[in-house]
């Protein structure tokens, strides 16, 4: 039966695909990931690679937000959760899962990120979180210097924890701001309050760590542009590393899907919704911050490594209540429900479901639309070479051919070698010889800030010529 | 498809649908009986249980119908019984005649009756053995779709052969309707006892009398507890002596009940007494009408005809007169309900031809077949020619779906459109208006208000409704009894619309409103653009007056009028399909109109795009489409991008319905906008 709900979700698929594989990848030389991690920000186009990132999936919260729709478990208002059977429980049950994953492949690659996301992992206690950990190491091996990633909410950590989570190996740490106004953090259904917020500033702070992401939320219900203006101000001041900068999404069955309307008060408005975006845009990257995706900012060289690994459309494991894995070309998402997650589990370790099969069928459209999806989403863009050597040059032509207008109006830029845009006429010209396009243009992106705003609009166009 | 079509409100598409659901299944049979029954039941069981509800009972019945096919193969006894009716009978022993019905009158459950009475279908031990046994069988019920049946009766000992001929459940389908019953001598009414009377029901009894047909009145359903038979038959008399109607005397109705099995003896003899016997013709030249046929893949086009004159033979090389084209006949046969091949059918019967005929176009319904080599003089009269009733533009590689369809239903008219925005495709129902370059159809033959019809309260909310703009108090009472008028005159205020009123005393006056229509006593007559007609009107009508409301038209002829051509414009590129023909004082109102709905229906691009109605150079009405501002730009967190993608999808696949005007995708709801103005300005 569960058999049934878990098959791959690419079925079928030309056996010859060509991958190319890039001679720049943010793997390859990590002793200078750092420096280089901007430049090698290019669409690796190869999701049959063995997979060197692990997203593990904890999702307990105090309570559910307004505007959640993930899967996750509320534990209530108390204060301690070192002793939670239900947390404690559920790591032993992720723990049989990571053990229950065959590596997928015998060179078996060291894991080179692991992020903790949820939930509100930092409800977690360190111990626990170790475990899981220890059990990855177990499994999969960890680099030495790994990138570790934990998301944490204001009011659910001390500095105590702080430095236990450090002692452990974490080494990045994502800080559920979301507001600075105790209103719209009220207004959310947060579980803590703008206090929490600046205490919690403080303690990532004192405690060194020097790579640390501030999360925000924009276009809440009743947010102003003074409000965002004012959030973005106290962002930039708590100098972190990385911003990550979301557009709230309302959800059918959330209480704001329930409540609210999109474009309607007392949410902003569409055209007030691009406003924050813009400011976002424009007061991050004044204050030093490079926009390198969508909802993504960061200071040279702290960009988040893990979420790269999205971007570039790489394989990645996932364990946890609900998480997506990408393995062997072939996108799985667990059960949602714990009961039914767990069944999960134990037909994993009864080998009665495969999370990944070897061989499998991708989908050569599936794949293109993935490469573009993600790659649009960078500010690097779509690395049209490599696309044209997976995909074919037809394709990267009717793909520009589709772009030209969007390049005069300025919503998509093409850039040359050297990553410098070309303007409307030059890119023109260059279509008009087919053979040379890759050549000359290096990348196709969107532009910042009114390329991104309509992402949707420009990659459903490329989708229409992928597959038309 | 869905999309570009939404403007039909035919049923003729649902019976086209239910066409093609037989020959589907019709190939799936014809698997079925090469292979074991035990391997293909469980396939036809999924199948099966797509067709719970409300429809099983019917399939139930004409399941049982089906066993008739199974005659030839299952046992020596059946053999019998089924060729009993194949036996010749004396023409003057022949009765064909049809049912007809308001919907949910009971039709068809008198017409199973019928063949069950008769031993058409299996009798009740055997009916339960079949369902027990014989699942494939049961499937195969659905396939058949009843068009006739040939009944073997016996009367005061003497055999009769009772041919039913099915009317398409739709009476807006009065082409069809005709068709069938001009195949026939004589008709059931059936009117159902607790509910009487109803608008289909009169729309019926005129079909029939225009087709010389024998009346035979059915009150059925009388085992009801609401059943009033009396008042029932009352209101039909009445409702018959005053449009005097011959013919209609209550007083020998049936009272019946097909569900109980009551009185349906007493319909068998009524049918032998009353129905004439078709005349005796075998000796004239071949003609036979053809009232019905499909398409099959396997056989090509199967024909549906009533003989009227001479004899056709298996093997006859045969003559569509007017197609012009010639086959010979493989195979024909009778049927009862299921095809049974015999080698010969003379003047009177009724049966079934397959030619492999290969193009749709040359066996259309209403053509007469006659012999290739004595070919008759003259093709059938008497066919009603269709009235287009609602018309929209499809835009796609139609034609040989269209043929089919047409096919099966003649009553669909299409012509080949070339757009330069839409490309190639047809614009169906349309008779000629293409060419309306300045000269437009005129409606006529309006028949003032009869106000000798007694007024139904029923009728009065769907006038309110359906005229709110009319304030002539005089206009409106006598509007208010046109629900029971088949021949009905209803005058309404479309956007685009400048009636022509003749008066007595010879002027002609163009009047733009209906409130401002001369007295009725001056009026002689009141004509009307045809061009009213386009769009929704139709549907209008029948849904504002839940079904009530019949509509009959004709051509008066061309008029000169003063029109304009209003073109419409967006992001200043000139969009041919959306352009249409109004009169000079409606043109404003129509681009106000026109302008307002398109921004409304083409989604909002990445700039800002300017909607304009023009005529000529002058822009009379201009909107403008803001630019989207912003996408939902959601994070795909934890990796997970099926469900943006998934979104993404989507969105794609909208842009593909839609048609790029310039750098403007416009959706196809758009191109319907012209024919759905008058709903909205009404």
């Amino acid at each position: 039966m569960l058999k049934l709900n878990f098959k791959p979700i690419f079925a079928t698929i030309p056996k010859k695909l060509k991958i190319s594989t890039l001679p720049l990848s943010v793997s390859s030389s990590l002793q200078s990931v750092r420096e280089n991690v901007s430049n090698n920000l290019i669409t690796s186009i190869n999701p049959l690679s063995p997979p060197t990132s692990a997203y593990i999936h904890l999702p307990f919260c105090r309570k559910r937000c307004h505007y959640c729709d993930f899967p996750i478990v509320a534990l209530g208002s108390m204060n301690q959760f070192e002793d939670d059977p239900r947390i404690i429980n559920y790591v032993q049950l992720i723990c049989r899962e990571i053990k229950a994953t065959k590596p997928i492949s015998t060179t078996n690659p060291p894991l080179e990120t692991l992020f903790f996301g949820g939930g509100t992992p930092s409800l977690v206690p360190p111990k626990l979180v170790s475990s899981i950990i220890q059990v990855l190491k177990e499994n999969f091996g960890v680099c030495s210097n790994a990138e570790i990633s934990i998301e944490m909410d204001p009011g659910t950590f001390d500095e105590m924890k702080m430095r236990e989570l450090l002692e452990l190996g974490v080494n990045r740490v994502s800080l559920g701001v979301q507001a600075f106004q105790q209103e719209l953090l009220k207004k959310c259904g947060r579980a803590h309050g703008l206090e929490e917020v600046h205490d919690a500033i403080g303690i990532v702070k004192s405690s060194g760590l020097e790579n640390w992401s501030l999360d925000l939320i924009s276009s809440l219900p009743h947010q102003t542009l003074e409000m965002w203006e004012e959030s973005l101000e106290l962002a930039v001041k708590a100098s972190p590393t990385h911003v990550s900068v979301y557009d709230l999404q309302v959800e059918q069955g959330t209480k704001f899907g329930n409540l609210y309307t999109p474009g309607e008060f007392p949410l902003p408005s569409e055209t007030q919704s691009a406003e924050f975006y813009k400011m976002a845009s424009k007061t991050l990257s004044k204050a030093g911050y490079e926009h390198y995706e969508i909802s993504s900012y960061c200071k040279k060289g702290y960009m988040c490594k893990h979420n790269v690994t999205y971007w570039q459309n790489r394989a990645f494991y996932g364990f946890g209540l609900g998480s997506a894995s990408y393995l062997g070309g072939m996108r799985f998402s667990r059960p949602k429900k714990m009961k039914e997650y767990m069944g999960y589990v134990q037909d994993l370790e009864d080998g009665l479901v495969l999370n990944y099969q070897q061989n499998i069928h991708v989908d050569t459209k599936d794949l293109a639309m993935d490469v573009v999806m993600l790659s649009l989403r960078t500010s690097v863009g779509l690395h049209l070479k490599s696309f044209g050597e997976s995909f074919g040059s037809s394709l990267v032509s009717s793909l520009c051919k589709t772009f030209q207008p969007h390049v005069a109006s300025g919503h998509v830029v093409p850039l040359d070698v050297k990553q410098i845009s070309l303007n409307a006429d030059e890119f023109n010209s260059i279509l008009s010889d087919e053979g040379k396009i890759e050549d000359v243009v290096a990348y196709i992106r969107l532009s910042d800030p009114e390329g991104f705003l309509l992402s949707n609009e420009l990659i459903s166009s490329a989708f229409g010529v992928i597959a038309p | 498809m869905a999309r570009g079509i939404s403007g039909i409100t035919i049923p003729q598409l649902i019976s086209v649908n239910t066409h093609h659901r037989n020959c589907c299944i019709n190939s799936l049979s014809c698997f079925a009986t090469n292979l074991t029954t035990s391997s293909c039941s469980s396939s036809f069981s999924l199948y099966n249980d797509k067709w719970k509800g409300r429809r099983y009972e019917n399939i139930v019945c004409k399941a049982a119908s089906v066993v008739g096919a199974e005659e030839t193969t299952q046992s020596k006894d059946d053999i019998i019984v089924g060729q009993s009716r194949l036996l010749k009978v004396p023409i003057s022993n022949i009765r064909n005649f049809s049912i007809i019905a308001h919907i949910d009158h009971g039709k068809s459950t008198l017409a199973d009756k019928l063949l069950q009475v008769t031993g058409t279908v299996e009798k009740r031990e055997m009916k339960e053995q079949f369902l027990d046994n014989m699942d494939l069988e049961r499937e195969r019920g659905i396939t058949i779709k009843l068009q006739a049946a040939r009944m073997r009766y016996v009367n005061e000992k003497q055999p009769y052969c009772l041919n039913l001929i099915d009317t398409p459940g739709h009476v807006d389908f009065s082409y069809e309707v005709s068709r069938s019953l001009a195949a026939c001598e004589g008709a059931l009414l059936v009117v159902d006892a607790s509910q009487g009377v109803e608008a289909q029901t009169l729309a019926n009894v005129y079909l029939a009398l225009e087709n010389n047909l024998e009346i035979i009145i059915v009150l059925n359903k009388i085992d009801l507890p609401g059943a009033e038979p009396d008042r029932v038959s009352q209101e039909i008399e009445e409702v018959g002596s005053s449009l005097q109607l011959i013919g209609l005397d209550c007083s020998e109705a049936i009272y019946c009940s097909a569900k109980e099995g009551i009185g349906i003896n007493e319909i068998l003899d009524a049918i032998v007494k009353k129905v004439p016997p078709p005349p005796d013709t075998a000796d004239n030249p071949l003609r036979a009408l053809i009232f019905d046929s499909y398409y099959d893949p396997y056989r090509g086009v199967i024909v549906y005809f009533r003989v009227i004159d001479g004899t056709i033979r298996k093997g006859d090389r045969i003559y569509f007169m007017a197609s012009g084209k010639d086959y010979y006949a493989d195979e024909i046969g009778v049927l009862s309900p299921n095809q049974l091949q015999v080698d010969e059918l003379y003047a009177g019967e009724v049966g079934y031809l397959s030619a492999s005929i290969r193009s749709v176009a040359d066996a259309r319904v209403g053509d007469t077949i006659t012999q290739y080599g004595r070919k008759a003089v003259q093709s059938l009269p008497g066919y009603k020619e269709a009235t287009p009733m609602v018309f929209c533009g499809l835009f796609a590689e139609l034609r040989d779906a269209l043929e089919k369809l047409q096919l099966n239903d003649a009553a669909l008219k299409f012509e080949p459109e070339t757009s330069s925005a839409m490309g190639f495709g047809f614009r169906c129902g349309f008779l000629g208006l293409l060419h309306m370059e300045i000269v437009q159809f005129h409606k006529g033959d309006l028949v003032t208000a009869n106000y000798t019809l007694p007024v139904k309260t029923r009728s009065t909310d769907f006038v309110a409704s359906k005229l709110p703009t009319i304030s002539s108090s005089r206009l409106f009472k006598s509007l208010e009894r046109l629900e029971r008028e088949y021949n009905l005159n209803l005058i309404t205020t479309a956007p685009s619309v400048v009636y022509q009123v003749n008066c007595v005393n010879g002027d002609t006056v163009e009047c733009s409103n209906p409130s401002a229509l001369p007295e009725p006593g001056r009026r002689k007559s009141i004509e009307e653009p045809y061009v009213k007609m386009v769009g929704d009107f139709f549907d209008q009508l029948k849904s504002r007056s839940k079904g009530y409301a019949s509509m009959e038209y004709s051509f008066v002829g061309y008029r000169e009028s003063d029109l304009v051509k209003l073109d419409i414009q967006i992001n200043g590129d000139r969009v041919d399909p959306l352009a249409t023909i109004v009169h000079k004082d409606k043109a404003y109102a129509v681009g106000r109109a026109l302008t307002q709905k398109l921004k409304e229906l083409i989604p909002r691009q990445m700039f800002k795009v300017p909607i304009q109605a023009t005529i000529g150079a002058k822009v009379i009405a201009s909107e403008a489409l803001s630019a989207i501002r912003k996408d939902v730009l959601s994070k795909c967190y934890g990796g997970d991008i099926t469900r943006k993608k998934k979104l993404l999808k989507k969105q794609a696949e909208g842009k593909k319905r839609m048609k790029a005007i310039g750098k403007v995708d416009v959706p196809q709801e758009a191109f319907m906008a012209v024919l759905k103005l008058e709903k909205e300005v009404l």
